[in-house]
């Protein structure tokens, strides 16, 4: 049909622009309170703040527009595949002439808000590692201030006082009065951890009581789970009943079933620190005086040993072994001067003799020297024995009979009297002696003495 | 020692309070360190005894003052 038959048939021609605007009103005017059932797709959120998607079923779909006036309150995130029911109204972009349904509400469907909000956010910060555990603080054992969020009118912080009191009772409380219900109050949450880590408290714990999903949202807003993953002082979360869990709870470096719970996790027991403490200085005492009584008994031993009870016969022994060696010495000399040498004059006999006594003289000293050693070495271990309990004991085990043995020497008892036998003169022939070795006894009786002197050959 | 004693938390003083107690269990510890250690001891215990009563009981509410300081005052709670 031209333009010129309408005209004639009296029938008005409309420009794009004006149809548009006429279905527009239409719509809005014919579908301005709808609800509609539907699963999301092609969901786009425009510079953070509008958001368009498709709503669809299995034969159809309709796009939708929830502008940042309706949805900056929806505590859950709209995803492509939720099942949602959205109240609105139809209206028409004339631009494209697209009709659209503006949402004024969404709520998900076969699940509260609150519990799809949870669960996403619990998801996020889950995925982004807030949970971890390596990013819990460990709960100090003896906090000098403890700090508490929670409502200062309600039973919690009378249950965390009653615990406290049991446990440890010069505690230091500083509470941080908010109001802990509603979703409003998640800013004052935020300030009161805020301002308690500025005055200094050592561990802060975050409390209240049960309620409803609603009543606890505040634990459940991403900015509480920040600022408490971020605190630097550890957090110990006590919301609500043990069967709730909030995504504060699993932030916080520590879970508390309770709030009462929170207050055993937040200080030792102080009656048990210091039973365990007093245990432990007991025990200390019992193994210092056992040590210092097993060392009085080895030292004992040693004192009692014959070098250090009789050092003066352990000396006349030695110089008897001198006067015996000086002695042998003249008779092999004079012996052999008189065997081999006796047409010899007496010069060569002086010269000899002179040689042999410049000899003898040189062993003397020796001796002696070795004898200065031995004596001051015996004195040093007498001033050692006074001073230095540790050394000797060093001494004993070095000297030890039992090392002795260990290194394989024996030692010989006389079976009747069990003294030992340190000369063949000690024991008789016949007479039985047992022959101690670092793995038994032997049992022996003596056969025949050979006397024989060590060193005795000049 | 005795400086660094005062600079350890309790927990710290108490973790090396059971680690001497183990220590001294061995018998061939030498005497003269099982004195040392036993004295370290003792001095960790008392430490960690005196840190227990360090504390006075308070229980105080932290509010703000106008210009944003923050104060704290006694709490009494109703029964």
């Amino acid at each position: 049909m031209s333009n010129i038959l309408a005209k004639e048939n009296g029938m008005h021609i409309y420009s794009v622009s004006e149809l548009n605007l006429d279905i527009k009103r239409n719509l809005e005017s014919g579908f301005s309170d709808v609800w509609v059932e539907g699963e999301v797709s092609n969901y786009y959120c425009h510079n953070n703040r509008h958001f368009y998607f498709d709503l669809k079923d299995e034969y159809s779909k309709i796009k939708v527009v929830m502008f940042y006036e309706a949805n900056k309150n929806l505590v859950f995130q709209i995803e492509n595949g939720l099942h949602l029911i959205i109240s609105g109204y139809l209206s028409l972009y004339e631009k494209r002439g697209e009709y659209q349904l503006i949402a004024t509400s969404i709520r998900p469907v076969g699940r509260g808000e609150l519990i799809l909000a949870y669960e996403q956010l619990k998801e996020k910060l889950e995925a982004k590692g807030y949970f971890a555990a390596e990013f819990k603080k460990k709960i100090p054992a003896l906090p000098k201030m403890i700090g508490v969020v929670t409502s200062t009118g309600g039973a919690v912080l009378k249950d965390i006082i009653t615990v406290l009191s049991r446990r440890f009772n010069n505690f230091h409380l500083i509470v941080s009065n908010v109001n802990v219900g509603g979703i409003s109050s998640q800013e004052e949450v935020c300030q009161a951890i805020d301002d308690l880590c500025s005055y200094g408290v050592d561990v802060i714990i975050v409390a209240r009581g049960g309620g409803s999903l609603e009543d606890m949202w505040a634990f459940n807003t991403e900015i509480v789970a920040k600022k408490v993953f971020q605190c630097r002082i550890p957090v110990i979360s006590a919301i609500g009943h043990e069967t709730d869990f909030t995504i504060c709870d699993f932030v916080a470096d520590c879970r508390a079933a309770t709030p009462s719970v929170a207050a055993q996790i937040v200080i030792i027991d102080k009656n048990e620190a210091m039973e365990n403490i007093m245990h432990m200085a007991e025990s200390l005492k019992s193994y210092a005086e056992n040590k210092l009584s097993a060392s009085r008994k080895e030292l004992k031993f040693l004192i009692e040993r014959r070098i250090f009870r009789k050092p003066g016969t352990m000396l006349l022994d030695l110089w008897q072994e001198v006067e015996n060696l000086k002695k042998s010495l003249f008779e092999k000399a004079s012996s052999n001067f008189r065997s081999k040498h006796q047409n010899i004059g007496s010069i060569l006999l002086l010269l000899n003799v002179k040689q042999i006594t410049d000899k003898m003289s040189l062993k003397k000293s020796f001796v002696k020297n070795l004898l200065l050693t031995m004596v001051s070495e015996i004195n040093k271990n007498f001033s050692g024995l006074k001073n230095k309990t540790g050394l000797l004991i060093k001494d004993l085990q070095a000297n030890s009979p039992v090392s002795v043995l260990e290194k394989g020497y024996a030692i010989i008892l006389k079976k009747d009297t069990a003294t030992a036998v340190r000369h063949i003169a000690d024991i008789e022939i016949g007479q039985e002696a047992d022959i101690v070795l670092k793995d038994g006894i032997l049992l022996t009786k003596v056969l025949n003495k050979i006397s024989k002197k060590l060193g005795a050959e000049v | 020692m005795e400086k660094e004693i005062e600079k350890m938390t309790f927990e710290e003083a108490l973790a090396k309070l059971e680690g001497i107690v183990k220590e001294l269990e061995d018998e061939n510890i030498p005497l003269e360190d099982s004195i040392k250690k036993f004295e370290l001891g003792v001095k960790l215990s008392s430490y960690c005894l005196s840190k227990l009563n360090e504390a006075e009981k308070k229980i105080e509410e932290l509010t703000k003052t106008e210009n944003g300081s923050l104060v704290t005052r006694e709490l009494k709670l109703e029964d």
